[in-house]
């Protein structure tokens, strides 16, 4: 387990990157700030306050894009920049894989509770499930990452992959309907409801707090199924990708 | 015109602006209409988002250029700083008029219901105008692309919610009413309800006027010449 000492480094790394925590941290605590300043304590018919949906769905869109710590590390780390390197090390490269995969949701899953805390303490909103919410929040994160290395793997450039991996965060935004309602046809019903991950979270976080755990449990084990689906993808095409560089 | 034929030229060679400045405003005019809000159709309440995005796309050439020194090469070459920064914005305005024009015309070809669409064309074209002295402005307190390019999406998604294009202002409080005028934003949501409702010219002149007046005062804070 000499990858355990590497874990220290790249969750270091991981927290300087001062663009990451600007935009997964402190562009969500502003804008959930603004929307409770605009909402101004607003109540629904059953008591439930309006910032409610928001707060759930935006703590859930910046999980959509926590995978790009993990691309770009795993892309510097083992196939560009440190290939070399890393190659030379008496480490699995697997293993060290993984445990960036890791630090990378864990990190990402840390931002996420740190904006559920913030909006409980400072804007006092009651999330009633927190270990509920947090093991979604934590599928979110593992799925986001695994989508972004599949792009990474998959495609030849890295930039083309990058933009499909915005690609998929705001399409899903788009395709859950949080800008604008999307148009009555099956594909879209479907793609705003079980064909996608951030409806299927927000879908399991509210059926939760309705007591409809087994309506929350079957959203919940959707996202599940399509993660170790797409995990399994990533490790053939990432295991192919790494053989075809080999220099 | 070298500069200019240039500018167009590498401005449409990325791949992914190609597809953003032809697939993208074309995609807009087909987003469907609201019940209540907004008063025109989404795409076209969203549309002063994307001209900000687009804008910021489009001038981070300048930036690049700063960055790798051509500005310097440039300095010490026959042709005047001046010169250079107008050619470069003039083949951005020709696309972002291009695209305004796109949106607004095709969507009169197909149908949408745009009250009056040369008036429209007009705010957007105002806008675009507004975007571009703005993301100049930006870029110039930036040296790398990524950052300058990932903060300035943050702030657009600020200033489109406090201006009003992506929430009704009717539900703000107050005090975020009188703060939304001092963002250009709020101006071209006045200007797109204007044109709903039919308002007076006076008051569609004052808009563009305010939006010509944010022109001004961004390009003048951009347009200085840094050299690294």
């Amino acid at each position: 387990m000499r990858v355990l000492s590497t874990v220290k480094f790249t969750l270091l790394r991981m927290l300087r990157n001062f663009i990451v925590l600007l935009l997964l941290l402190i562009v969500p605590i502003v804008l959930i700030s603004l929307f409770s300043l605009i909402l101004s304590g607003a109540v629904t018919d059953t008591g439930e306050p309006y910032l409610k949906q928001p707060a759930v769905s935006l703590v859930l869109c910046f999980q959509l894009f926590g995978g790009s710590t993990v691309m770009y590390m795993i892309h510097s780390e083992l196939f560009t920049e440190h290939r070399a390197r890393m190659q030379m090390l008496p480490i699995s490269l697997t293993m060290y894989a993984f445990s960036i995969m890791l630090c990378g949701v864990v990190y990402s899953v840390m931002l996420g509770v740190i904006l559920m805390t913030f909006t409980q303490f400072v804007l006092g909103l009651i999330w009633e499930h927190w270990l509920w919410t947090i093991y979604l929040i934590t599928l979110m994160a593992i799925l986001s990452s695994v989508v972004y290395l599949v792009f990474m793997f998959a495609v030849k450039v890295y930039k083309t992959a990058e933009r499909l991996s915005e690609v998929y965060g705001i399409g899903f935004i788009l395709l859950a309907g949080l800008f604008f309602p999307m148009p009555d046809h099956a594909f879209f019903r479907f793609m705003g409801s079980y064909g996608n991950p951030l409806t299927l979270s927000t879908i399991a976080i509210h059926e939760m707090s309705m007591n409809n755990t087994s309506k929350a449990w079957f959203a919940a084990n959707i996202l599940l199924a399509a993660t170790i689906i797409l995990f399994l993808v990533m490790m053939v095409v990432g295991r192919r990708r790494f053989m075809r560089d080999r220099v | 015109m070298t500069v200019f034929k240039f500018s167009l030229k590498r401005s449409f060679s990325n791949k992914t602006n190609l597809l953003l400045l032809t697939l993208f405003p074309i995609a807009f005019i087909f987003f469907p209409e609201g019940e209540y809000w907004p008063v025109l159709p989404y795409g076209y309440q969203y549309f002063g988002i994307v001209l900000l995005f687009i804008s910021i796309r489009l001038t981070t050439i300048i930036l690049v250029d700063r960055a790798k020194g051509v500005v310097k090469r440039l300095a010490v070459a026959p042709i005047s700083y001046g010169s250079y920064l107008c050619q470069n914005l003039l083949a951005f305005s020709v696309i972002l008029v291009m695209q305004c024009a796109i949106v607004v015309y095709g969507g009169v070809l197909l149908g949408v219901e745009l009250y009056q669409p040369h008036w429209l064309m007009l705010l957007y074209v105002s806008f675009s105008f507004t975007s571009l002295a703005i993301a100049l402005a930006w870029i110039s307190i930036f040296r790398s692309k990524e950052s300058a390019f990932l903060i300035y999406m943050s702030l657009v998604t600020l200033l489109a919610i406090l201006g009003g294009l992506l929430m009704p202002l009717q539900i703000f409080p107050e005090a975020l009413i009188r703060i939304a005028v001092l963002f250009p934003t709020y101006w071209l949501n006045q200007g797109m309800s204007w044109i709903a409702s039919e308002g007076s010219v006076g008051d569609f002149i004052l808009i563009n006027g305010v939006l010509w007046l944010y022109t001004i005062i961004f390009m003048i804070l951009g347009s200085t010449r840094k050299i690294h």
